[in-house]
């Protein structure tokens, strides 16, 4: 595998992906955000999107869990077509999301954000065994169980938000820039959870702004410029690209 | 560009002096309030526990209503405009339910059973009503600007008063109730048999919604709705339908107060949910919109202030007066309540 | 500088409004003529069924009353269609504006406060020529207009004062709080005060008569009466001060649009947040359209107490409120023609249509459906359904099809910041 420019094919399109995206188009009003983007995630991946600020990351990341409708092309998971799903019924899915800003229910304790994580399943045993699971990965939130969630730190939050997402048991979870605002050490700690996470089973389709940390973690990446694909290719051919690096990592 | 931003928003009197000058005065009246209330008691106490009992009374009714608003204003900012007027037209279907339908009009056993037949089903009336004009107008306009909805709002309210007219005439139409106005009497209070039953319809609907939107799965859906729409779309949950089940809920509350108000008074009018709806709804922003237990809490001080202005202030004739004036007053100075945070203005 | 939110549009446009402007001025105009000759020449010389067609169906009194809509429409045209401040109090105005009149322009003043039982003032006024009745305080009715616009606009300050900082749903619930509380006060103000000594509304009585209209210099032109009271022959000449009255109010309504303060108005509508950060001062931009919008009431209020003969507490309500705000919302929030349209023919559904439609009907298909009482139904319905499918208005301005349409700022940020600009 090859870095790629563009929307030219990656080679990754036939057949086993666990999520595969084909020419998206979303627009806001007659904005167009997202313009003719495709890409593949293979179970067992990590996949990162990054790109600067209004390329259009968060918007195909929202796209696939729901909150936003394409108008255009095609999102297939599993079998099923994204595109024409409910919102709720594409978590039911296995498609956990958590989104830029974090997001947490301020007003709630962190048990019950993670709980609310849980709002789809009905296994209790496994809930349980699923929230120890994530307070394992996340120490300081078993120490802030009962505080109110809007009263933590931003890191603290971040944690929490992909913790919770964890707690929807995702084949695929959705990171919309979980290092955002995080001190250094915070962002080296997120990431390498993000490998753990990975490892433990669930595939990772990781949207970033810092392009580094993103690229060291990752298997693939996808460049967006401006809602469209610059580049594509192979995580670690990336991180020596020319074009990536005068861009992004700040070579 | 961010601090223009949050000074535009804010115009709030940033100098320390104004603040103080602002919460000092809320606290002379507060003051001010609490010293009328004390006069009276000394006084004429009788006089005052009956005041009290009336308000006490009211205030359950004002505070089922108010319930309805803040669930509503809680999940989707909307301030239900209509939510007085659908209280009315309970009113109306429980006079037609209990006397013209059940002959309840004595204190039988009958007439209880008739009692509780109606109250389950004006509060079905009113929670299909209230989500059948969720699901018609407003869940198009949700992504509408702010104006749209309320205008809206607006037109339903009128909507259900032509209802209220047609089906009630345009004047007062007088009910033989249960329990009339007889009472027993306390220590030269007179406390009537009415608000018993107020009492006991009243707190065990408390109690249980407080339980639905605590414990039960579709409440914490509620709750996660109301701080987050978006993330709680992302936890699987269908925002749709919780907001639908928040309708229903509000809409409930105020079937049953509308039949609880027939009993009290015996009375219907098709402008009644007008006013006493915004009443309730001065009550919902007393207790802080959006709080539950602000609702019921708001509902109980402003039909205590109610009574007392109209047994010892400016009289009924003013009531309404003093009751927007303290409406006026918090919007201005305490928008978010007595338990509820105070949030930045969202331009 | 200058960006969409500040200016109008183009020169092309401006232009276009220009000839758009003209055209619907004229064609009134040649109304308000047409409309005059026919009530005061010839209906009176008419065949008996013409006038009896005239009088069940478009009465002169029942213009004259829609004329009057009109004005108070287009006050709250400045408000809730220039500014985006949902008045739902502006009922208010109407009063305070009649009292004024009820107060300098009749004999009411001298009962006002036991002591002043004497009291004879007059300013270039009319009082009644009945021994009497000739007390209290009688100021010229061409006095009176502005006096009472002035202590209107007073009033538009007071009551808009504690909405500035308000989101868009508390503004309509406090000024609604003043449209019921004002109206309450004025149906219960017989005895203010220690005793009860002053009355400052004769209660849920009223105040009545008030003086006429005075007609001088045209009262020169043969066959014009020299005051306007409540003969039959002074409805189409109180028709003439009326549409005065309105045009006066159009073209303000116009001129204001296209000035500074006009397009700080819009831009606030728009979108508050990036009109402040343009410059805009947001408290005197609202201000100014309460005031605007309050002056317009005072002059409709005593017009419509020379109308009505009086001031009567009763008659202000809710329901007056939402009337207006159909017919702005019907004619198109910020298009002056629109609402003028809008505010005519809803006046006349309400005060004729539906009661002679509804005899019709009844009539023809031997039903017996009470039509007017409809009048909730119909308006309810009119707000909603405008708001559901046509929320611009049925004669809609582009500016106003462009703020209604789009998705607010608010959305679209909660969306996905990174909103793309247009491709490089």
């Amino acid at each position: 595998m090859t870095v790629n420019s563009g929307a030219a094919p990656t080679g990754r399109e036939g057949g086993d992906n666990l999520l595969a995206v084909e020419d998206l188009h979303v627009y806001y009003g007659n904005i167009a955000a997202v313009k003719g983007v495709s890409l593949h995630v293979k179970q067992g991946e990590i996949v990162t999107l990054i790109g600067s600020n209004g390329a259009g990351k968060s918007t195909t990341l929202r796209t696939i869990s729901g909150l936003l409708r394409p108008k255009k092309g095609t999102l297939t998971y599993d079998g099923q077509n994204l595109a024409t799903m409910r919102g709720d019924k594409i978590v039911g899915a296995g498609i956990c999301h958590s989104p830029e800003g974090r997001r947490i229910f301020p007003r709630m304790t962190v048990e019950e954000n993670l709980d609310l994580g849980a709002f789809l399943r009905n296994d209790k045993a496994e809930i349980a065994a699923d929230k120890e699971r994530v307070l394992e990965l996340f120490p300081r939130l078993r120490e802030r169980i009962t505080q109110k969630a809007g009263t933590m730190s931003g890191g603290e939050q971040q944690m929490l938000a992909v913790a919770r997402a964890l707690m929807g048991q995702p084949k695929l979870l959705l990171l919309d820039e979980p290092s955002m605002g995080l001190a250094p050490v915070l962002v080296d700690l997120i990431f390498d959870t993000i490998k753990t996470i990975r490892d433990q089973g669930t595939t990772v389709l990781l949207v970033e702004q810092n392009a580094l940390a993103a690229l060291r973690v990752a298997d693939y990446a996808y460049v967006l410029e401006s809602g469209a694909l610059k580049l594509t290719g192979p995580a670690r051919e990336l991180a020596k690209n020319d074009e990536v690096v005068s861009a992004y990592l700040g070579g | 560009m961010s601090q223009t931003a949050i000074e535009a928003a804010e115009a709030r009197p940033s100098l320390a002096v104004g603040a103080l000058l602002e919460r000092g005065t809320g606290y002379l009246l507060l003051l001010a309030v609490a010293a009328f209330a004390v006069w009276h008691l000394v006084a004429t106490p009788a006089a005052f526990f009956t005041t009290l009992v009336v308000g006490i009374n009211q205030g359950a009714l004002y505070a089922l209503i108010a319930l309805g608003y803040t669930l509503v204003y809680g999940i989707i900012e909307l301030i239900n405009f209509s939510h007085g007027d659908l209280f009315m037209l309970a009113s109306v279907l429980s006079g037609f339910l209990m006397v013209s339908a059940f002959g309840a009009t004595a204190a039988t056993t009958g007439a209880f059973l008739a009692l509780i037949a109606t109250l389950v089903l004006a509060m079905i009336f009113g929670a299909a009503l209230n989500t059948t004009a969720e699901r018609v107008a407003y869940r198009r306009l949700r992504r509408a600007p702010k104006l749209a909805p309320l205008i809206t709002a607006v037109g339903l309210s009128f909507v259900y008063q032509w209802g209220g007219i047609k089906s009630n005439g345009s004047g007062q139409r007088n009910w033989d109730t249960i329990l009339g106005s007889s009472g027993f009497t306390v220590l030269n209070v007179k406390v009537p048999w009415s608000m018993i039953v107020v009492t006991a319809v009243t707190v065990p609907l408390l109690l249980g919604l407080n339980w639905v939107i605590q414990k039960t799965r579709q409440g914490k859906a509620m709750r996660a709705t109301a701080q987050d729409q978006d993330a709680a779309r992302l936890m699987g949950i269908d925002v749709d339908r919780t907001i639908s089940l928040t309708f229903a809920l509000g809409g409930a509350m105020a079937g049953a107060a509308g039949l609880l108000y027939l009993q009290t008074f015996g009375t219907t009018r098709y402008d009644a949910g007008f006013q006493l709806g915004l009443i309730a709804f001065t009550a919902a922003v007393l207790g802080g919109i959006g709080n539950l237990n602000g609702a019921v809490l708001g509902g109980v001080l402003i039909g205590l202030v109610q009574a007392l202005n109209d047994r010892f202030g400016l009289g009924v004739a003013y009531s309404q007066t003093v009751v927007f004036t303290i409406l006026i007053l918090l919007m201005v100075f305490k928008p978010e309540g007595i338990l509820g945070k105070p949030t930045t203005e969202k331009v | 500088m200058a960006t969409t939110t500040a200016a109008p549009g183009t020169a092309a446009a401006a232009a276009k409004a220009h000839t758009t402007n003209r055209k619907w001025a004229v064609g009134l105009l040649i109304a308000v003529v047409v409309i005059f000759l026919l009530y005061s020449q010839i209906l009176p010389n008419a065949p008996a069924d013409v006038q009896t067609f005239f009088r069940r169906w478009l009465s002169v009194s029942a213009v004259n009353e829609a004329v009057l809509w009109v004005v108070f429409a287009l006050g709250l045209n400045i408000v809730v269609g220039y500014a985006g401040l949902l008045d739902l109090g502006y009922v208010a105005f109407w009063a305070i504006g009649g009292y004024v009149a009820g107060w300098i322009m009749s004999p009411f003043a001298s009962s006002m406060y036991s002591s002043w039982g004497g009291l004879k003032v007059s300013i270039l006024g009319r009082p009644p020529d009945i021994e009497g009745l000739d007390t209290g305080i009688h100021v010229n009715f061409w006095l009176v207009l502005p006096i009472a616009g002035l202590f209107c606009a007073l009033w538009g300050l007071i009551i808009g004062a504690p909405t500035l900082r308000l989101k868009s749903d508390y503004l309509a619930l406090v000024t609604l709080g003043f449209g019921e509380i004002i109206p309450q006060i004025l149906r219960n103000g017989e005895r203010i005060g220690p005793n009860g000594v002053f009355n400052l509304s004769n209660g849920d009585k009223g105040i009545s008569p008030v003086d006429p209209i005075p007609t001088w210099p045209i009262s020169y032109i043969p066959g014009v009466p020299d005051e306007l009271a409540l003969k039959a022959s002074d409805l189409p000449y109180k028709f003439l001060v009326y549409c005065l009255l309105a045009a006066l109010t159009i073209f303000v309504s116009l001129r204001i649009r296209e000035g500074r303060l006009g397009r700080a108005w819009l831009a606030i509508r728009e979108d508050e947040l990036a009109a402040s950060m343009m410059g805009v001062p947001l408290m005197r931009t609202k201000l100014s359209a309460y005031a605007v919008g309050a002056f317009a009431g005072g002059l409709g209020g005593v017009a419509f107490a020379t109308h009505v003969g009086g001031v009567f507490a009763s008659r202000f309500d809710f329901a007056i409120s939402i009337t207006l705000l159909a017919m702005v919302v019907l004619g198109g929030m910020g298009n002056v023609w629109g609402v003028t349209v809008g505010a005519l023919a809803l006046a006349w559904i309400n005060s004729t249509g539906l009661e002679q439609v509804g005899q019709q009907i009844n009539s023809s298909f031997g039903t017996d459906i009470d039509f007017p009482s409809y009048q909730f139904l119909l308006f309810g319905l009119i707000l909603i359904l405008m708001m559901l499918f046509r929320r611009e208005g049925l004669l809609p301005e582009t500016r106003t099809r462009q703020v209604l349409q789009e998705p607010e700022r608010g959305e679209l940020e909660s969306v996905g910041a990174d909103l793309e600009g247009e491709p490089k």
